[in-house]
Order: C-alpha cells, then structure tokens, then sequence
C-alpha cells in the first residue's frame, strides 16, 4: 500500500491563501491510500496527481466566481503564492511537526487581509480575527495599569511620608512617580527600537523586557533581570505574610473580644502601638491613652490563653501556612486570575475609609521646617530614601509593561495613557498619604508613631477598618497564589526549561518561599523596611539601569547618542545606586 | 577516526557545505537533498556532521558538512588538526555567510582560511559563496547589500575564482542558485542541453526536463512553448522529494511516474546514472509505450555521452 498525499494545490486564493499553522493545511490535505496493481494505481495516480499537473504545465489554478464566500473579483493563485505554499508543504515533511525550524517566519507570510483558507470543496473564507490579543479602548487600558499597580505600598505611603517630612516628601513622591513615569517609557519603547536599530527583521512581538535585556546583554542580562524581578517578587510575597498574619490576627482579635462585649470597649480612635521603642521620643508619659496590643500574662486568664494561642508574630504566621502552602500547589493559577476585581474594592474602599477619618479627625499640621518637636515631624529629614525606596516599588510596573499595553486599542496613543495612569496612582497615593498625615492627631499623639502600615494605628475595634482589614485579607488571599505562580514560572522555566517540572521541585520552591515569609513576619514584621528594600533592589535594575543603558546603547548603535542624552541617562543610574545605597545608610 | 576508511575516502569526490555555526548550512541541505532533520540537530549548537551523508550526489560525489568558525575550542582544534583531510580531493566549496551577521571581520577570516587551505589540498576546487537568509533584509535594500558582499568576496578570494548568490530558503533564490552550481558542476552541459533539444524536438515533446538525480534540481531543459509558471520547476522538485521521503518510509524508492489525463500525458523516469528525465507530451493519443521507448533509446545515447568525458566519470561506471 502506498499512502500519497493530496497535494492542496487548489489552496488559496488571489495572492496567498494559507494560514500560518501548517496543522490547518493538513486538515484540508486527503491520504489516498492506492495499490499497486497497474491499472487502479495509474487510475488513482492520474486523479491526485493530473490536477497539480495541469496548474504546474498549463496554468494556474482558478476559483469560480460563485466560489468565494467574500465579494471579491475574480480570484487566481499568483505563482508566488503556489510556490510559497508548495514550499511550506514540503519544509513542513523535512521537520518534526512541533519544531519551528523550517515554519514560515511572520516576514515571509502575508498580512492578514490576504490571507484567505480555501476548503477543497471550493468555498473560499476569509481569515478573520487578529491574532488572539483583544483590543481594548485606553480607559480600559489606564484601569489595567492603575488596578496593577495599585499594591499594598499604599499602606505605607503616610509612613514614608513620616520619614521624609511632610513637604519633602510630596516633593519626593511627584519627583518619583515622573522619574519612574520617564524609565516606565523607555522600558514600553526598547523592543521597537530593536527593529530599527538594524535592517534586519527580528521578531519582537512577543518579547517582555527581560528579552530586551538579553538581546542587549546576553546571559548576563537574562539572568540578572530575572533574579532582580524575584526580589521584587518574593519582596512582595514576604510583604504579603506579614501584612495577612496581621490582618488575621486583627480579624480573629475584633471577633473574639470586642464583638461580645461591644459597649465595654471605647478604645481612642488613633493609637501608638509601640510607644517605648526607640523611634518614638517623647511619648512615655502619655501612657493612658496607648493600647497595648500584646498583653502577656496580665489580664485574666482567658485572655491569657487567646493571647498565646493567637499572637500576630508566633502562631499566626504559622497557622496560615495550612491554608496558603496548598494554595501554592495549584498547577494553574487562571482561577484566582478571577479575584482580580477585589483589589479594586479595597483601594476604593480604602480611599473612602481615608476620607472618613480625615474628616472625623480633622487636619493637623504644623510646618517646622529642619527641627523636629514633641509631636511634629521636620519638613526635611535626612530618612528621605526610606521614602524613595517605598515609592521605587510603589511605582513598580516595568517587567509587565509591554504585556499590559499591548492590548491597547490605538497604539499610538501608549505614552499618553501611560502618563495618565501614572498620574492617577500618584493622585491615589498623595491623597492616602497626605490624608493620614494631616489627620493624625498630633496634639496627643506625635507625627512619628505613624505606622509602616498604617491600618495598625486604628485600634481592632474599629469597625470601619476591621472591614478594610478583612477586605484587604481576602483580596490578598488571592493575589498571593498568583504571585506564587509567577515565581515559579519564572525560575523554573529558566533554570528547568519547563513550568512545572514535578511536584517535588515546586513544592521546594514554595517551601522556600512561605519560609521566608514565616521568618519575616516571627522576627522582623516591618513591612516599611521590607518594602523599602526590595524595592530599591529591583528598582535599581529594572527601573534605572538596564532601561536607561538599552536606550543609550540603541541610540549609540543609530549614531543618535548625544551628550546631554548621555549625562542625563548615566545620572539615572547613579540615582539607582544612590537609591540601594541610601536604604542602607540611612 | 572517521578518516581512517581510506579506500572509500579516496575515490569519493567531495562537496564541501562550510559556514558559521547557525548560518543556516543544515536547513539547506535537507531542503535540498530532502533529509529529515531530527529535533535535537539544532540544539547541539555546532553540527558534528562529519560523516559521510549517504547521498551521492551527481554519482560520486559527497556531500559534507563542516561549522567552520564561532564554535567551541573542541571543534576548532580538531578542526584544524585535521585540515588535509577535510580539504582534500574536494571539487567543489561552498561557504554559506549568514547576512545578517554581526561579525564580517571574522566570517571572511574564516573563510580565507578555508581557501587557503583549499589552494592547499585541491587547487581546482570550484568555489561557491551563499550569501544566505536575505529574507530578513528589507527588500529595497537587497541588492545593494548582496552587491556590497560580492565585491568584498571577489575581491578576497584572488586567486580563486568564485560564484556568489544571495539565497533564502523563503523564495526561488535557494533552488536556483544551487541548480547553477549543479549546472556549473556538469561536465559538457552545453552538450547535453543540444542533445536534450534534438531528443525532445524527435519525440514532439511539449517540453522536457533533466533533474539532478539526488536533489531533482534542474540541469537543462527545452520548451517549446512558453509557460506560465516560473516556478513549476522547484515545485516539481518538491512534490518529488515529499514523495520520495514517503517511498522512503517504506523502503522503498522512487524510480518511474506516468501521470496522464485528457490533456497531456507526464512521464518521469531514470535517464543515466546522475540524472531524470521528465517528458511532457501535450497529445495525448501518442500512446505511452512510444514515449517509453523512446526516452530508454535516448538513455543510451546520453549514457555514452556521458562516457566520453572526464576519467572520474568512467571510474564510477568501472565501479559499478
């Protein structure tokens, strides 16, 4: 028996009709199985085989009219369209069916509009449909950005406020937002620069930065970027523990003792936390109005016990390794991708939960500009890159970028909104950090007790933030899974080459990480400096060097680099390391 | 050591395929020769191709594959260790330059190294330069750039004489530069093609077509009428060598087609020991037994022509 095939000569129309994955011609392709007794094998020979004959001796192949599905003019294969196709036939037999080896590169195939796949019955269809990315209006677009970047540095945004001084730090917050704005920029151009650097085709699609890095930088730029991108990942992840084993312990303490006995409870409606640690300088007489939140041994008994068995920083990070670790497992994460809109809620509600303090608590503000009082803070402080460190990962988008703007509708407009989406989250955490730092009460209370998270100032009695508190714990619940993922993809794609190389190897990984977040949250929960950290680490990567030396590097190779473009792009970097430096200095 | 079957190895002309790693040299030697290219081939990173491929190609020929340059310390000190013997009895070079390589300075290092050594081991090598993948550069700016290259290749290869061609495996460049070193390669092609004209003008033949026996690239052909399609020769090719890697899967190979309808009636057959023949007859009342006798009486003809000329060629024929 001898199986031929059916050469699909008839298939396409007008200048190219195939699409490009070859498994579509295949489908259309007929084995006619023949024997090899002479007078049905020349017979079955002759019906395959006369037709290719007869387009390959006499003339091209013809479509009738009443064939085409579309309302075109009469349609004839263009020799260079059979050919090509009679081409990528052949490749495609040469190689296996999953190598992309000999496939048609996107240069050599056509666009879309004339693009036909023509069915051996005769009807012709166009190919509609892009290629699978949607298009979205810009207001989608800002949305997507302001919703991903929106993360739990707003929490600490009064903070770093705090550390700077009041004006130096909005002065601070609209200088980074701008810078990260101008880098965020360069990242979103670097892939098209690549394509008119050389006169060569390179298909840039579906590159995200790190690709970019190692075009530019090889090994060395794919390897760094992806280790820089894991600290801010993993940052984000121990920032997660630590702010959920609080929530939690929040959450249970609201339920346990204040909702049985809710008139006993008239706690103040802000309070310091840890009035006696170093930070807080004057505030040791002021002892009546403080909660302690960590009674050990003092009151009766029950409480004794509930404080043991549920105490922010030893059991409770404990107790949520039992629901979070077999989250991580999950092969997929594209169910808890569903959750994303809960993010959105407790910003808003955040937002309006700021709003309604501010307006119960009133303004407070006091300008002293280098001298620091009882209660208020200087307007300049030397802490400043506390602030700048928490800004670099506040404005952090720069590894997704490209993969978020892509689906934006009209391309063209990608600076604009862009710039409008920055806008908007700096809008989001002034008014947050601005807010909270007016309204905190200072005549009892100094400017200084103002927590890295600054829910951990209200009371667990407040019913407003015990809500806020719950939101934000189970939008994080979410959102820590499919940061886990990402992890996981990444690291093991490159150093394994596959997603989910076997369960021990992911399991050790998560093991590893919840670990880290484990410790964090027992012996260091200061999400401030946790944040601070991580993001100048990452920033100093993603955001300052490696976009600033690509751009310099692409304009070198075009012959544009010029000297001002030069000093301004090597000050980034400086700022960059200055920024890591500062967090360890100050 | 590959090189130690000397008895083979000396008979055994040789064709030697010679680029940078990842210039392209394995896609366009299965394309050609229609060999399947397994998975891992590419992820190896230099082709440790040395063997001897089992096509022979216009008889006695042999094609081999070397990654000349850019590769790993190990290959380059073997490769130089064994240069004689990669150069030697070689009757044709072809070097594949990448076009859009980023290190000119070293390609043509390399290269004049392969030529120096060719001057060396076989002085009257014919030598081919591919001037390969220029479909990724933008069309306007083709023949500028492949002219840049020339020059600089005609001018580096003194005293040795060579052909360039700009190829891609995406469009007609491929096949038709390697039908013109085919067609280079032949001894007394002009011969042949006065023959193939007189055969074909005998028989009334619409047109007819001498393919290399390996590769079914075009050696010479008659019409004689004009045709539409340009292309219908690298097409034919292809239809061929996907049906021959179907006979090949089940041991068994491609010797003679008759395609016939209403309209004309295609017979492609063996002609002499390098080459096909395809006859297209446009009246289809001759009957097919006429044409057969007729190309078997021609094979003949040819086979001595064939014959007369070079030693090499009457060496294969005492060989068989």
């Amino acid at each position: 028996m001898v199986s031929l095939p059916c050469f699909h000569q008839y298939s396409h129309v007008r200048s190219v009709g195939f699409s490009k994955k070859i498994q579509h011609l295949k489908k259309f392709s007929n084995w006619i199985h023949v024997t090899k007794e002479g007078g049905s094998f020349y017979s079955e020979l002759f019906k395959s085989f006369s037709l290719i004959c007869l387009c390959v001796v006499f003339r091209p192949f013809h479509v009738e009219h009443r064939n085409i599905v579309e309302n075109e003019p009469s349609e004839r294969v263009s020799a260079e369209a059979s050919v090509l196709s009679s081409r990528v036939h052949y490749y495609s037999r040469l190689t296996a069916s999953s190598d992309r080896l000999l496939s048609p590169p996107d240069h050599v195939i056509p666009c879309q509009e004339e693009l036909y796949v023509y069915s051996p019955l005769g009807m012709a269809f166009k190919v509609t449909g892009g290629d699978g990315g949607a298009k979205n209006p810009s207001i989608i677009t800002i949305f997507a950005i302001w919703n991903t970047m929106m993360g739990t540095s707003i929490l600490s945004i009064p903070w770093g406020i705090k550390q700077a001084g009041f004006t130096l730090g909005i002065v601070l917050l609209i200088s980074m937002g701008l810078l990260t704005l101008y880098c965020c920029l360069r990242v979103l151009k670097s892939p098209k620069s690549i394509r008119k650097t050389i006169s060569t085709y390179i298909d840039t699609s579906d590159w995200e930065f790190p690709d970019v890095c190692k075009y530019y930088f090889g090994k060395f730029g794919q390897w760094s970027s992806l280790v820089f991108s894991m600290v801010s990942l993993i940052g984000a992840m121990v920032v997660y523990w630590v702010l959920m084993s609080n929530f939690l312990f929040n959450t249970g303490k609201f339920i346990y003792m204040i909702c049985p006995f809710p008139n006993t409870h008239l706690p103040p409606p802000v309070i310091c936390p840890f009035p006696d640690t170093g930070d807080h300088k004057g505030n040791s007489g002021i002892s009546g109005l403080y909660l302690n939140t960590n009674n050990y041994g003092n009151d009766t008994s029950d409480t004794a016990v509930f404080d043991r068995w549920w105490s922010k920083t030893n059991t409770i990070p404990f107790y949520l390794i039992i629901l979070l670790l077999p989250l991580l497992n999950f092969r997929s994460a594209s169910f808890f991708a569903r959750f994303t809109f809960l993010g959105t809620i407790s910003v808003v509600y955040l937002i309006i939960l700021v709003t309604l303090k501010a307006i119960r608590l009133g303004f407070h503000l006091e300008f002293h500009w280098l001298e620091s009082t009882q209660f208020y803070v200087p307007e300049f402080r030397l802490l400043f890159p506390q602030l700048t460190g928490v800004l670099t990962l506040a404005f952090f988008i720069h590894n997704c970028i490209i993969t978020l703007m892509k689906s934006n509708k009209h391309q063209e407009n990608n600076v604009r909104d862009l710039s409008v989406a920055y806008l908007l989250v700096g809008l989001t955490y002034l008014y947050v950090g601005v807010l909270i730092f007016s309204a905190f009460p200072s005549p009892p209370l100094s400017k200084d007790c103002i927590e890295p998270n600054f829910l951990d100032n209200f009371p667990s009695s407040d019913v407003l933030v015990f809500v806020a508190r719950t939101c934000l714990l189970f939008q994080m619940t979410t959102v820590y899974p499919l940061l886990g993922y990402l992890v996981r993809v990444q690291m093991m794609s490159q150093v394994f080459g596959k997603h989910y190389p076997s369960f021990f190897h992911v399991f050790t990984l998560n093991i590893f990480i919840v670990g880290t977040g484990v410790c964090m949250a027992k012996y260091y929960p200061n999400i401030g400096s946790i944040i601070r950290y991580s993001g100048a680490t990452c920033g100093l990567a993603l955001v300052f060097v490696f976009p600033s030396l690509v751009h310099m590097i692409s304009q070198k190779r075009r012959g544009e680099l010029s000297w001002p473009s030069a000093i301004f792009h090597s000050l980034l970097i400086v700022l960059g390391v200055a920024n890591v430096a500062g967090q360890f200095f100050m | 050591n590959l090189f130690s079957d000397n008895r083979h190895w000396g008979l055994r002309r040789v064709v030697l395929l010679m680029g940078k790693s990842g210039s392209g040299k394995t896609s366009m030697r299965s394309i050609i020769f229609a060999n399947y290219i397994a998975r891992d081939t590419r992820r190896l990173g230099a082709t440790i191709d040395v063997e001897h491929s089992h096509v022979r190609f216009l008889g006695n020929l042999v094609l081999n594959l070397w990654d000349c340059g850019g590769q790993d310390t190990f290959m380059e000190n073997y490769f130089t260790s064994q240069r004689d013997n990669i150069f030697r009895n070689v009757e044709v070079l072809i070097y594949v330059f990448d076009v859009e390589s980023r290190e000119l300075e070293k390609d043509m290092h390399y290269y004049q190294s392969c030529l120096e050594a060719i001057l060396q081991n076989s002085p009257d090598a014919k030598v081919f330069c591919l001037v390969h993948k220029m479909d990724l550069v933008q069309e306007d700016q083709r023949d500028l750039i492949f002219k840049e290259r020339e020059e600089d290749l005609r001018r580096l290869s003194r005293p040795l004489a060579c052909t360039c061609f700009r190829t891609s495996i995406w469009d007609e460049t491929l096949y038709k530069a390697w039908s013109s070193i085919v067609y280079q390669l032949i001894p007394n092609v002009q011969q042949l093609e006065t023959n193939l004209r007189n055969f074909a003008q005998i028989i009334e033949a619409d047109e007819v077509l001498l393919f290399e026996r390996a590769t079914f690239l075009v050696i010479s052909h008659y019409q004689c009428k004009e045709q539409r399609d340009a292309h219908r020769f690298e097409k034919i090719s292809n239809i061929i060598k996907q049906f021959k890697l179907s006979c090949s899967k089940l041991a068994a190979s491609f010797q003679s087609m008759e395609v016939r309808n209403s309209n004309f009636a295609a017979f492609i057959d063996v002609f002499t020991s390098n080459t096909y023949v395809m006859v297209i007859m446009s009246d289809p009342s001759i009957p097919s037994a006429a044409t057969l006798i007729n190309i078997r009486n021609a094979r003949k003809h040819f086979e001595k022509l064939e014959r007369l000329d070079g030693p090499k060629h009457s060496l294969t024929m005492r060989m068989r």
